[in-house]
């Protein structure tokens, strides 16, 4: 019985965490093309899915749809968060873009917290059931979130390694000045990176408030350091390192609930960024070698 | 064909452009020499884009270039092949050359232009799906002279193309540099190399702490004068 119960919080982790996948290959592209770090992506990202919720309540449109929405919102807020926290700011100084991401990240919080009054808010659940598979159950609406994660991964995929635009982003991100000399315009492809990121945060909020049934504010910073340590564990710039990190760290924070109690997890989760960044500082698969 | 006239470079307060001034003709193989740190690859960066001018003129058959930013010196039909080949490492032969007709639309086109690097480098070809990164320096150079074609430049940069390479690699680098130079390419080179590329320049200058010193056509006399000065970075050595 202890060991089904074992399994069955493994496979909830991991399809829980395929939204932990998505926020990791979030911050993992913006570090790929500029070598900043987002800051701000996660709450990005939840207000994506804030602003989803409030332009599907005003369309009046079906609440599968909340996704899409959350996902257009999540690449305005992107876009939005380069103009502001990037292309403002002299890149040159290696601090200044972390101090204006971070003073994103408590802006939106601030508008967040105020506009809700604090309060959280529900968010329609797609596919409530459960599916059994012996004396295994499966939540629907796992199945149903990870389904969708998977998709707009598989989306990016082709997006970065099958299209022009995808060339770009690669050129720059391996080897900035021979990308220019190629006639690539690194501003253009930096806003892009975001603006696609921002979609994906979009479509990862949206996900994790149906899951969980319901938005807050307090979701943005566990979010936010969960986003990084994805980040690290994968291997900063890495994509498929980013989704495989996800996953882990969705099915590992699981089992130390499962284990030790929902008090105690994040400190095991931490505790295995811990270990990576001893035994393995690269993450699992490595920072991009590729730079002279 | 490329007329460069007074320009100033800085990085911050340093100047390492201090007013140069020269040409390169069409049809020909003009070469710059000078030791380490006369500003030779700052002036490529320059002339392509990379780096802005503080001021100066930058031509390219009588059109201003100078502040251009290099996306659109590229679509004006230069191209540089820089310093260290910086290929993509991570990304195939052939997206790399890919990524080298960047600013074309014309998908036939493109396709017929990788067909003829690949006759002109069969290297590349037999290593077409390999990652650039796992090429020998010699490959990838060749892979960095075809990405920098694939624009079908009217002048084409090339900024140390022997550097780091084995001497048989170099002697097939300069023999292809003549080639594409018989085909038609008005070529632009920078060497440290001096002996190889006065070896096949028409014409040459040579750059010394940001200023172009000296001027001349290749022969017996300027030689040895000129490999002094490129190696030793002095007027006269003591030795």
């Amino acid at each position: 019985m202890l060991f089904i119960d074992l399994l069955q919080s493994i496979a909830d982790g991991l399809l829980f965490g395929a939204t932990y996948s998505l926020i990791g290959i979030g911050f993992t592209l913006v570090f790929g093309v500029m070598h900043k770090i987002n800051m701000a992506y996660a709450a990005a990202s939840v207000a994506g899915a804030y602003a989803g919720l409030t332009l599907l309540k005003l369309a009046g449109l079906p609440p599968l749809l909340v996704i899409i929405m959350a996902c257009l919102a999540g690449a305005v807020f992107g876009l939005l968060t380069y103009v502001l926290c990037f292309w403002l700011i002299p890149l040159s100084h290696p601090l200044a873009t972390l101090m204006s991401t971070v003073g994103m990240l408590l802006l939106i919080d601030e508008i967040v917290v105020h506009l809700t009054a604090g309060m959280p808010v529900n968010y329609p659940t797609v596919m409530g059931g459960m599916v059994s598979l012996g004396s295994f159950l499966l939540r629907g609406d796992l199945m149903f979130i990870f389904t969708i994660a998977v998709l707009a991964m598989a989306a990016l995929m082709y997006l970065i390694y099958r299209t022009r635009l995808g060339l770009a982003t690669r050129a720059v991100s391996q080897q900035p000045v021979a990308a220019q000399l190629c006639g690539m315009r690194l501003g253009q492809v930096n806003a892009l990176t975001f603006t696609i990121s921002g979609a994906l945060g979009g479509i990862a909020g949206s996900l994790i408030g149906s899951a969980v049934g319901l938005l807050s504010p307090l979701l943005i910073a566990p979010l936010t350091v969960k986003g990084l340590i994805v980040t690290v564990i994968g291997g900063l710039g890495s994509i498929p390192g980013a989704i495989i990190a996800g996953l882990l760290v969705g099915a590992a924070e699981n089992v130390f609930q499962f284990v030790r109690g929902v008090t105690e997890r994040d400190i095991y989760v931490m505790l295995l960024l811990f270990v990576f960044l001893v035994f393995r500082p690269g993450g699992i698969l490595g920072a991009d070698p590729g730079r002279n | 064909m490329l007329q460069v006239s007074d320009v100033e470079t800085a990085y911050g307060k340093i100047k390492a452009l201090k007013g140069v001034s020269l040409s390169a003709a069409k049809g020909r193989i003009t070469c710059l020499l000078g030791p380490n740190g006369a500003g030779k690859t700052t002036l490529m960066y320059t002339i392509a884009g990379i780096l802005r001018p503080l001021r100066g003129s930058i031509r390219l058959d009588g059109q201003e270039i100078a502040g251009l930013t290099s996306a659109a010196i590229v679509s004006r039909g230069l191209a540089l092949v820089p310093e260290n080949r910086l290929v993509f490492p991570q990304m195939s032969v052939k997206e790399n050359l890919e990524a080298g007709a960047y600013r074309r639309k014309d998908a036939a086109g493109i396709a017929e232009d990788i067909a003829r690097m690949y006759a002109r480098f069969p290297r590349l070809q037999e290593r077409r799906e390999q990652l650039a990164g796992t090429l020998s320096g010699g490959e990838q150079q060749m892979l960095a002279v075809a990405r920098a074609l694939m624009s079908r430049p009217r002048i084409l940069l090339m900024d140390e193309p022997s550097l780091g390479l084995a001497p048989m690699i170099v002697e097939e680098v300069f023999s292809i540099i003549k080639s594409l130079n018989r085909d038609g390419v008005t070529i632009f080179l920078v060497e440290q190399n001096a002996h190889m590329a006065l070896g096949v320049a028409h014409h040459f200058y040579l750059m010394e702490q940001g200023r172009v010193t000296f001027s001349g056509e290749p022969g017996k006399l300027a030689e040895d004068e000129v490999i002094q000065r490129a190696y030793l970075g002095t007027r006269r050595a003591s030795a």
